[in-house]
Parts: C-alpha cells; structure tokens; sequence
C-alpha cells in the first residue's frame, strides 16, 4: 500500500506492507520513536497506531541529541 | 481503538511507558500543566510577588516554560519578563529570537534579547574561530559559563528575583550521571530543582520542567499547538552531554523509568553529600566585573580576557 510520509519539509510517497503500526514504520526508516512526534492524518498518534492505505503521516523531531 | 485512561474518550496521543497510562490531548495538556505547577509547589520555587525571568530561548522547553508561568502571572501572583540571549551563532539562533518573540508577544510579556557581543564583545562563532591553540574547551563550555553570568546581570538589571530555566528531565539526568562520570562532585551538589546559594549577588534559579521528559515537552508544545524553534545547535553534537544524552536514551528504550530514578535516588542522596563535601569557601565578588566569583575573578572574566 501507499503511504506519503512528511519529515520537516519532504514529503515522500512510500509503499510499505498492509497492516504495520507507526512503531514498525519509524523502525523502516531508521528514526528513534523517542525523538519524534507522529501525526497521522493531521491527529497526533501513539506508537501503536496502524497505518493504512492513502494515510498522511508527519514525522516531527523533538528531540535533536545536543 | 484506544482510550484516555483518564476520561475514556478517544484518540490517545501518548501511552506513558512508564505508567502504561493512556492519554487524550486535553487529559495530557491538562495532567503536565498540573504537574508542572504542583512542582512549582512542592519545590517552592516562586513566592507571591516574584518577578520571574524567562530564559526563553523559542524552543520547546522554555515556550512551553513560560506559556505555564503565564496561568501564575494571569492571577497575580508573578510578574514575569522573558529574556532571549543571541549568542551569535549563525543559520541558528535567528529563527529562535522570532519564535521568541512572537511567543511573548501573544502572551504580552514583556521580551529583551540581549547579546554575548555586547557584555563579551565578541560572539560565540568568532570566539570558537578565534579560539587559542590547546584550548580544547568545547562550545558548550564557553556558552554554558557566558549564559549564566549574562541571566544573572540582566535579572538583576530587570530586578527579576527568580531566574527559570527551561531544564527538563533528560537535561537533569544528564547533569547527574555527567557530573558523576567526571568526578566533579562540587557541581553534583548544586544539582536541584532550585539553586541555594545565599550570596545576596546571585539570582535564584529554577527549573519547573525538571520531572518532565524532553519528549513530553515536544508533545506538549504540539498538541497545544505553540510555534518553537525546533533545531539542533550546530556545536552540541559532539559534546560530552550530546554522548551522556545518547547513552541515557539508549538505556531508556528498555527501561522506561531509568531517568525518574536516576533523579529519584540522586535527590535522596543530595543532602548526603552536600554535608560531606560543601566548602564553606566564602563568595567573592569579581574584580573585573562585579558578580559573584570564587576567587578574585569570575570563570566570564576569565574567559573573556582571553580574547582581549
């Protein structure tokens, strides 16, 4: 299924398998869950939210290591 | 679908690990608001009639700092004013002073930006550029030393009686374990939710986020929908609290509540060691300067003779 993930000011289109939660989507794309905050359709979500077909994700970082 | 543990409405924003406890927007905005003020309580960190300086840098910490500090100011029993420091690092600090701005500005709170060039005549990127062969002193040494001496003057210019500070939990954590790590006991001691010097010519400082994690504060600005300057300052990467921060989080992923018992256990044994190792050296005043130093001039004067 297609998905399109927003971090700062890239948006992608990404295809990824059925039924993943947003936890396995930060997992694929490498970024620490404890660093950022995820909105999935314009609505804040936790972890264990699933992503689903045509959703709108937005990875935002909060936390920048320094 | 998941519900607020608290109210049982949906959507949740946050399961806490460390509680296992789910939340909605409004029960998380309204559970860290109260949390933050019962701390501002339990602490004793401002009295009726304190006029609280706000280091408001425009990131999440001290926006979401002072947008609290402002209920306190609503029903009057603060004054406050919020103070940006420009150290003058470029493609960095400029977006920040904005944020700040704007951010005082819709609460009417009195801001002031003031800048390392004007009190050091120099700033941060030229003394890093400048800085003299075998000094290896990072960035965040020089910075951390310059921000304190300049919070201090500008409170007390502005007769601020408390300076607060927008340290959240991890920073604590990682003050502790970093102080421990380097043996630098001295420091370890002033480690708390408000600092306890009596030197009449030091300003009071407080830290009401300190029990609230960075992520929390990140969540917080975002669903309560406050503009902050969310970057990463070009020097801290590769400092040694950038290495300590990392390593916590780290051991976090696994154990949820490592850094509310690092704090936990830290603040038991704090009266310990403050018995045992404070020296009851007396404070100078700086020569050079006039705020409080340890010996005939202050670690700001110090540096900033270098660069004479």
């Amino acid at each position: 299924m297609k998905i399109t993930v927003t971090i700062g000011d890239q948006n992608e289109v990404k295809e990824i398998s059925n039924s993943i939660t947003i936890k396995d989507l930060l997992k694929i794309l490498e970024i620490p869950s404890e660093t950022v905050v995820v909105k999935k359709n314009e609505y804040i979500v936790i972890n264990e939210e699933i992503v689903e077909e045509g959703d709108n994700i937005e990875i935002i970082k909060v936390i920048f290591g320094g | 679908m998941y519900k607020c543990t608290k109210c049982g409405e949906s959507p949740v924003i946050i399961q806490r690990k460390a509680s296992g406890q789910l939340l909605c927007k409004e029960c998380f905005i309204d559970s860290t608001k109260e949390k933050v003020l019962r701390d501002i309580r339990k602490y004793g960190l401002i009295e009726k009639g304190d006029k609280v300086l706000i280091a408001l840098s425009g990131g999440k910490d001290s926006v979401m700092m002072m947008s609290i500090f402002d209920i306190l100011r609503r029903r009057n029993i603060i004054d406050l004013i919020a103070v940006t420091i420009d150290e003058g690092i470029k493609g960095y600090r400029e977006d920040g002073i904005k944020i700040a701005r704007k951010n005082a500005d819709k609460l009417g709170i009195k801001h002031k930006v003031v800048l390392f060039k004007h009190y050091f005549n120099k700033n941060l990127d030229d003394m890093m550029k400048d800085q003299i062969q075998g000094d290896s002193r990072h960035a965040c040494t020089y910075c951390g030393v310059l921000r304190r001496w300049i919070l201090n003057r500008v409170a007390q210019e502005e007769g601020a009686t408390k300076i607060a500070t927008g340290h959240n939990l991890d920073d604590e954590t990682q003050s502790i374990i970093m102080n421990y790590l380097e043996g630098n006991l001295d420091n370890l001691t002033r480690i708390g939710p408000k600092s306890e010097s009596n030197y009449h010519k030091f300003v009071p400082k407080i830290k009401p986020l300190r029990e609230i994690t960075e992520k929390e504060a990140g969540l917080y600005v975002i669903a309560s929908n406050l503009e902050v300057h969310l970057a990463s300052c070009p020097y801290a990467g590769d400092s040694f609290r950038g290495e300590v921060g990392r390593f916590i989080k780290k051991l976090s992923e696994n154990h949820p509540t490592i850094m509310y018992s690092t704090l936990r256990g830290f603040d038991k044994i704090k009266p310990i060691l403050k018995r045992e190792l404070t020296t009851n050296g007396a404070m100078n005043t700086c020569k050079q300067c006039g705020e409080p130093a340890s010996g005939d001039l202050c670690k700001a004067c110090t540096f900033s003779d270098k660069w004479k």
